[in-house]
C-alpha cells in the first residue's frame, strides 16, 4: 500500500509539473471573441486551413499546389477566393467554424496555374468465352490551383 | 535559449508560381503546315481566318507560322521550363485546331504524370501543426 502511494505521488507530481510547463506557452483563459482567437492564431509562425472545393475538403497551407478535376469557365491566371473555410489553425490553436468560418474573417485566394490532362489510363474489359473485350483509354482533365497567403481581417 | 545553427538547406527557396504573382508558362506557339497537301487544309483555314484573333486575345504568347511542305500540320508549344509539346493537327476540324492551340496555352509544360490520389495536394511547406512525437507527450511509454 505504501509502494502504491509512492507511485501515485510520483505520478501526481509528474502530471502537475507537465501541466505547469504546458501552461507557460498555452493560453490559460480561452479567448472570448472570434477576433481574439484569430489574433492568437495569427501570431504563430504558420497556419493551415480546412476548406471545401469541388465538393471535397482539403487541408491547405500557403504555397500548396492543389489538383482538382477540371473547373469550367475558369481561365489560367484567374484568382478564385475560397468561400467555404471550415477550420483555421496553427501549431497550438484551432478555430473551427459552425459549419463555416464567417467569410469576412479569413480570406484565402487560389490562382489557377494550369488546365492539364493526367497520364493515359488504359482499362481493359473482357468477358471470357463470350467474344466481348474492349480497351478504354482515358486522360482525365485536371485544374491545378496555387494557394495564396492566408489573410486575416483587420490585419495590415 | 541557445541559438539554432543555420543549415544551408534552410536557405533554399522553392518556386510557387501563382502564390502572389502568376507568370504564364507558355512562351511560344509554332504552327507548321504544308502549302499543298489536303491534310493541312483545315490548318491553313485556321491560320488565315482565326489565328490573328487568338493571338490578340493572348498577347503574352508569341505565335510563329512555319512551312513544313510534304508533312502533316503540327502545333508546337514552347514553355518556360524548356520543354515543348507537339500536337499533330491533320485529323482535326478548324474548331478542333483552335481547341488544341488553347490546350497548349493552358498547359504549364510540366511532364505528364498520374495526378490522382497522392498528388492532390503538393506542399513544400512544413506541417503547421507539427509532427507527433511519442517522446513529447504527457506520459511517454517507458519499457
Amino acid at each position: 500500500m505504501a509502494a502504491s502511494w509512492h507511485i501515485r505521488n510520483w505520478l501526481s507530481h509528474h502530471v502537475r509539473r507537465v501541466a505547469a510547463t504546458r501552461a507557460i506557452h498555452a493560453q490559460s483563459v480561452l479567448p472570448g471573441t472570434t477576433s481574439a482567437a484569430l489574433e492568437i492564431i495569427r501570431t504563430q509562425p504558420s497556419q493551415y486551413i480546412v476548406a471545401s472545393l469541388v465538393g471535397r475538403k482539403f487541408i491547405l497551407t500557403p504555397r500548396d499546389l492543389l489538383t482538382v478535376p477540371h473547373i469550367k469557365d475558369v481561365d489560367v491566371g484567374d484568382v478564385l477566393v475560397l468561400k467555404d473555410i471550415h477550420e483555421v489553425g496553427s501549431r497550438d490553436y484551432t478555430l473551427r467554424g459552425e459549419p463555416l468560418i464567417p467569410p469576412g474573417r479569413v480570406k484565402v485566394e487560389a490562382t489557377v496555374v494550369e488546365h492539364t490532362k493526367g497520364a493515359m489510363e488504359v482499362v481493359f474489359k473482357k468477358k471470357r468465352r463470350k467474344g466481348y473485350q474492349k480497351t478504354i483509354k482515358n486522360k482525365h482533365p485536371y485544374t491545378r490551383l496555387r494557394i495564396g497567403p492566408i489573410q486575416f481581417a483587420n490585419s495590415s | 535559449m541557445a541559438t539554432q545553427q543555420l543549415w544551408r538547406a534552410q536557405l533554399r527557396s522553392y518556386p510557387a508560381n501563382g502564390h502572389t504573382a502568376f507568370l504564364p508558362q507558355i512562351r511560344k506557339v509554332v504552327l507548321e503546315f504544308c502549302q499543298h497537301y489536303p491534310s493541312s487544309s483545315n490548318a491553313r483555314t485556321f491560320i488565315s481566318n482565326h489565328l490573328e484573333r487568338v493571338a490578340r486575345e493572348h498577347p503574352h504568347v508569341e505565335f510563329v507560322i512555319r512551312q513544313r511542305n510534304g508533312h502533316e500540320p503540327i502545333a508546337r508549344g514552347f514553355y518556360a521550363n524548356g520543354r515543348d509539346k507537339v500536337i499533330p493537327l491533320n485529323k482535326l476540324e478548324v474548331t478542333g485546331i483552335e481547341r488544341k492551340v488553347q490546350l497548349l496555352m493552358d498547359s504549364s509544360g510540366a511532364k505528364i504524370k498520374p495526378l490522382k490520389g497522392a498528388r492532390t495536394v503538393e506542399s513544400t511547406t512544413e506541417s503547421a501543426r507539427g509532427i507527433w512525437s511519442g517522446m513529447h507527450v504527457d506520459t511517454p511509454f517507458i519499457i
